[in-house]
């Protein structure tokens, strides 16, 4: 069972292994955790060796991308004159992923950690955690830990006495989902509305306050520490048999119709069917799966005999029509409506678009109408190929990828499920739920 | 579609800047409060930087963001209070216009509306007797808005009290939480 | 620029050779391409959010922002294949569902770039069942009136007022498709040059009040001038209905004043309407001013100013053209010319090198000078018992009136009667300068042309027509047809105007010899 409650045997815990220990929280309790090791460490090694062993390790980012972290950091150009900036994506905001919350909440000196050894990897100065508004748990936790930390001169002007500054700073956002998108964070860090940029210039060329940016998610960095302690070759193991593309553990978040919703840290490339079924504690009583929408709400949804046959890591969705994404996994039942859940989704992003791009803007809105009048029993066979027509449009054609999340879901619901959106036009009827079986 | 008070509306309904208090605008920024935003801002190379930080004092010492607060801030960080007042109104959590004592958020986000979310919120508006969402109660105290994800899924469904995050509410439970925040 | 290696790409089967750094948009309007598009203003910072200028480049795996994508070695792109134009109908689809449809009650109508591509390549019909969005109609202060349900969000106003006039007064509030342009109360579009967001938005959701309602764009008539509100000379375009200026515009002009105009001169046009104007020359007599033809009137100014010492007092207003022939025949008769200032309170416009609402407030202040004329608040002052002044429609004011009671003949060359003026021995009615054609010289000495914009009044004739008329009565000799051969005689008799012809003005003008370039080379 997944945190909250204790770690199924089946799990590889190595970032949620202090969850729940509140003792784990605080500088000392951390230290006598092994914490900040990897930061001495690194604080004495070149910049480009680190980068070379998280290379190694094949850690990728777990933010939703699932790009290189190593070959990130080496594009960053060191010893070019400019401030360089180490962003920390903590706007943790896909719906159906929380697991970002559970590492600030118990673990905060293990993002410090990794935020500080990025920071030296890619010759920067400073990061900042951009913590959404909303998390004010998390919040608090990691103010207090940075504080403590800086006062115990980890970082800071002198980190651990390297002659090296690091300094590590919270940023609050205010509320728009959108700025978990990089370059919408950074606007959002600067000040301005949460707008993702147009790229190029990427953000390490010019990202935050202009200058050479990585930005990487909570996870990610949170990784980093043990990397640097274990090696690469540790990391780089914990991989299915046939594909070392997905390395790791990884933190899935479980919610929706399941028995035992959580935080669950397995090795890449875990059975999805063992999973659900052994981990997650299978259906609710008297129900069965339907559905699952594996990596956030922006990934195409599954059928559960699609997810039953699938592997837990970044190829093994793909190969299953979907994403890993940020591992956000929700799972519906059979006593759920796709089109009502499809509509709730398109009005989240329509809520969340930051209406610059026309796709989008418009394009969400529009969706969510007509989805709702669907469901409200008022559809009609056209509005199915405007749907699709609508997702074609907004697939590809703007700059950051929300109104492809917004589509993602309707597609792959229309395709998986158009059984049920064809009832609810033929019928006029609003859905209704089965009894229950078992 | 309601998303309370933030999203309701458009600028056509703007506010007058005196159209709210007689009494003349007391500035946020003295004292300690100044000295907290200086502080911040030697964290960043840009005095824009701290206008979110900025906005959140002003919400934390007024309970909301006005637009002569928005004047104020701008005054400050260099700003013009059309560039405010367009940040202001891109992010959900600043209000911008006064809310209940306690202003409750519940999330009704997919996984926490598969979960029986509606139920969650329809018995807050209905304990609270606030009706309806994004309209504060007669007695001034309770605000409901529906919320987007609180990224926090498992724990269907988490419902935000001021900056109290409470985890696992059922309707059942409402009446208890709002023992707390009576 | 010249250090910047070119670059080689084909743009719907045309070849094209740009500098690098180029964006695809600017690439293809040198192969006479144009790639539709809204959000994208030449002279404002690129957004790409409008989504209209998607491309399809061959070999990248989604369309591409031609505004935002810089040419590259070998690219081939199409604009107009089924995947571009399929992306575009798309998005014009998407800016309807919430647009009001309400192209008969449109300023915009006519010059609306959302009607125009709708027209060429968008759905002939919409899809869009739902309720529209409704906001109301703003006003935004200033010449400018907002209305929401027509804005399709491209920023180019919130981009004009924060990156180019510097005031950020308008901003995009809420997000989503509640968005909308919005300012501050109380903060209003009141910059010197903010009318220009009516002329860059490329819809009809910001309009100028003052043109509200006044004429549909189809039945204007369009024609290339000079703004004469101050002595910057931006290039605008006059439009008139029925022979009746209703609106100035800015034309481009990258060594003047970009795309933009101040408020000042934009709305500076009434004058130019004016129902009093000299309709025909006359001549004092007995019983006041007597209506005469034309050849009685030349000859009876020719009679007063014979042999007398003439002072001018022109207009710096007046074109180059008439200031040369006024300058040629004081100066042959020992006199002088000399105009007073109009100033104001200067106004630049930050964001562009050397461009503002000029302190000197008239047009032709440099041109006055280059030819002999002295700017002085007392420009009668040097009248001498037994002068001859003439009258170059310049106002009168009371101290100039008592001058000229000392002289011994008085010639109003005038669109108007000025009012003070105490005699006029003899009238002569001229176009004003939308009537003729011309040039002004601006304060950095750039030379440019206007050209007649509408038919003159009753028998009133062209200045320099007029003036050239009364110099060859006076004796001299030139032989001019035309404005063209005017200014030919000018460019031969001073060297700072050498080299020029109205040919070789064209549209976009030519500085005068030494004379520091322009707004912004």
């Amino acid at each position: 069972m997944g945190f909250p409650f204790k770690p199924h045997p089946r799990e590889s815990t190595v970032l949620s292994k202090h969850f729940g220990e509140a003792e784990a929280r605080t500088l000392d309790g951390w230290k006598v955790r092994g914490g900040y090791r990897a930061l001495e460490q690194a604080l004495g090694m070149d910049p480009v060796a680190i980068q070379n062993i998280v290379k190694e390790s094949g850690l990728r980012g777990r933010g939703g991308a699932g790009f290189p972290t190593g070959l990130k950091w080496s594009f960053m150009k060191l010893g070019d004159g400019k401030p360089h900036y180490l962003c920390c994506n903590a706007d943790e905001s896909e719906p159906g992923t929380f697991k970002d919350r559970e590492i600030m909440r118990w673990t905060p000196h293990a993002l410090i950690e990794g935020c500080a050894i990025a920071a030296h990897a890619i010759g920067a100065e400073t990061a900042y955690i951009y913590i959404r508004g909303e998390f004010t748990e998390p919040l608090e936790v990691m103010e207090r830990a940075v504080a403590e930390a800086r006062n115990a001169g980890v970082i800071g002007p002198n980190a651990m006495g390297s002659g090296k500054r690091v300094d590590v700073w919270v940023h609050k956002g205010a509320g728009a989902y959108i700025c978990g998108e990089e370059t919408a964070l950074m606007n959002s860090l600067e000040g301005k509305r949460g707008n993702p940029r147009i790229k190029p210039p990427f953000p390490a060329a010019a990202g935050l306050f202009g200058m050479p940016t990585t930005i990487n998610n909570v996870e990610t960095l949170a990784a980093v520490p043990h990397i640097l302690v274990n090696g690469g070759a540790w990391y780089k193991n914990m991989a299915r048999a046939d594909n070392p593309k997905s390395t790791g553990t990884k933190l899935w978040s479980v919610c929706g119709n399941v028995s035992r919703p959580g935080n669950y840290e397995v090795q890449m490339g875990f059975p999805f069917r063992e999973f659900l079924y052994d981990l997650c504690g299978g259906p609710p009583r008297g129900r069965t799966f339907k559905a699952v929408i594996p990596g956030g709400s922006s990934v195409p949804i599954i059928t559960i005999a699609e997810a039953e046959a699938a592997f837990m890591d970044y190829e093994g969705m793909v190969a299953v029509g979907t994403m890993l994404g940020s591992a956000g996994c929700i799972v519906m039942d059979d006593a759920q409506s796709i089109p009502r859940q499809v509509a709730r989704l398109a009005r989240f992003y329509a809520h969340e678009s930051c209406a610059q791009c026309t796709q989008c803007r418009e394009g969400t809105a529009w969706t969510t109408k007509i989805l709702e009048r669907i469901v409200a029993g008022d559809g009609t066979a056209e509005d199915l190929d405007t749907l699709l027509d609508l997702a074609d449009n907004m697939t590809g054609k703007t700059i950051c990828v929300l109104s492809d999340s917004c589509a993602a879901p309707v597609v792959s619901g229309l395709q998986k499920f158009p059984d049920e959106f064809k009832a609810l036009i033929t019928r006029k009827t609003v859905h209704t739920v089965p009894a229950i079986v078992a | 579609m309601s998303h309370g008070p933030s999203a309701a509306g458009g600028a056509a309904i703007s506010t007058t800047p005196h159209g709210h208090q007689s009494e003349p605008y007391v500035p946020v920024f003295t004292g300690e409060t100044k000295a907290r935003l200086d502080a911040l801002m030697e964290r960043y190379p840009t005095r824009m930087a701290t206008l979110l930080p900025a906005l959140w004092m002003v919400q934390e010492a007024r309970g909301w963001v006005s637009p002569e607060a928005m004047a104020e801030v701008a005054g400050l960080l260099g700003l013009t209070a059309a560039y405010v007042k367009g940040v202001v109104t891109f992010y959900t959590m600043y209000h911008q216009h006064p809310v209940g004592t306690h202003f409750i958020q519940v999330c009704t986000t997919t996984p926490c509306h598969v979960c029986g979310a509606e139920d969650v919120v329809k018995a807050f508006l209905q304990h609270t007797g606030c009706g309806e969402l994004g309209v504060t109660s007669a007695d001034g105290k309770y605000t409901v808005i529906e919320v987007e994800c609180l990224g926090a899924c498992g724990f269907a469904t988490p419902v935000m009290v001021n900056s109290d995050f409470i985890e696992s509410v059922t309707p059942e439970k409402v009446p208890d939480v709002l023992k707390r925040y009576g | 620029m010249a250090d910047t290696p070119l670059v080689n790409l084909t743009i719907e089967g045309r070849p094209v050779s740009v500098p690098a750094g180029t964006s695809i948009l600017e690439a293809a309007k040198t192969v006479g391409v144009l790639i539709p598009h809204y959000c994208y203003h030449p002279g404002l910072p690129v957004a790409g959010v409008c989504r209209m200028c998607l491309v399809d480049v061959e070999k990248a795996p989604k369309l591409a922002p031609a505004c935002a994508t810089a040419v590259a070695e070998g690219q081939v792109v199409h604009v107009h294949d089924e995947k571009a134009r399929e992306a575009r109908k798309g998005v014009l689809e998407m800016l309807l569902i919430n647009h009001p449809l309400d192209c008969p009650i449109c300023d915009q109508a006519g010059e609306c770039e959302l009607q125009d591509y709708t027209y060429q390549e968008g759905r002939a019909d919409s899809r869009y069942r739902e309720p529209k969005r409704f906001n109301p109609v703003e006003d935004f202060g200033g010449d400018v009136m907002y209305v929401p349900n027509r804005c399709i969000l491209c920023t180019r106003c919130v981009r004009f007022m924060e990156d180019v006039a510097h005031d950020a007064v308008l901003n995009v509030s809420e997000r989503g498709d509640r968005a909308l342009i919005g300012k501050f109360e109380g903060k209003d579009l009141t910059h010197a040059w903010a009318g220009n967001v009516v002329d860059l938005c490329p819809v009809g959701a910001l309009l100028s009040k003052d043109f509200l309602n006044k004429a549909r764009s189809w039945e204007l008539d369009r024609t290339a001038s000079v703004c004469t509100g101050c002595s910057q000379g931006c290039n605008i375009i006059v439009e008139t209905r029925d022979n009746t200026v209703v609106r100035l515009r800015p034309r481009s002009n990258a060594a003047v004043n970009e795309f933009f105009m101040c408020d000042h001169g934009r709305l500076n046009y009434r004058w130019m309407n004016r129902g009093d104007r000299l309709e025909s020359p006359s001549i004092l007599g007995a019983a006041g001013q007597q209506v005469v033809d034309w050849d009685v009137a030349l000859a009876g100014a020719a009679r007063v100013l014979k042999g007398k010492r003439i002072l001018v007092l022109a207009s710096s207003n007046l074109s180059n053209e008439a200031m040369f022939v006024l300058s040629r025949i004081a100066k042959a008769s020992g006199g002088a010319g000399a105009s007073r200032m109009v100033t104001g309170v200067e106004a630049p416009l930050p964001g562009v090198e050397d461009l503002a609402l000029r302190a000197d407030r008239t047009a032709n202040g440099r041109g006055a000078e280059l030819l002999g004329f002295t700017r002085s608040d007392a420009p009668l002052s040097g009248l001498a018992q037994g002068d001859a002044v003439i009258v170059a429609d310049h106002d009168i004011t009371p101290d100039d009136a008592a001058l000229l009671a000392k002289a011994s003949a008085v010639v109003l060359v005038s669109t108007v009667m000025p009012a003070g003026l105490p005699r006029a021995d003899v009238v002569l009615p001229i176009c004003n300068y939308l009537e003729e054609e011309g040039t002004l010289t601006n304060l950095r000495g750039h030379v440019q042309r206007f050209l007649q914009a509408r038919a003159a009044p009753g028998m009133a004739r062209p200045s320099w027509f007029v003036l050239a008329d009364l110099a060859n009565a006076l004796g001299e000799r030139m032989d001019v047809l035309t404005a063209g051969q005017v200014f030919a005689l000018l460019a031969s008799s001073h060297p700072d105007f050498a080299g020029l012809s109205h040919e070789a003005l064209g549209l976009r003008g030519r500085p005068v010899a030494g004379a520091t370039a322009g707004a912004t080379s």
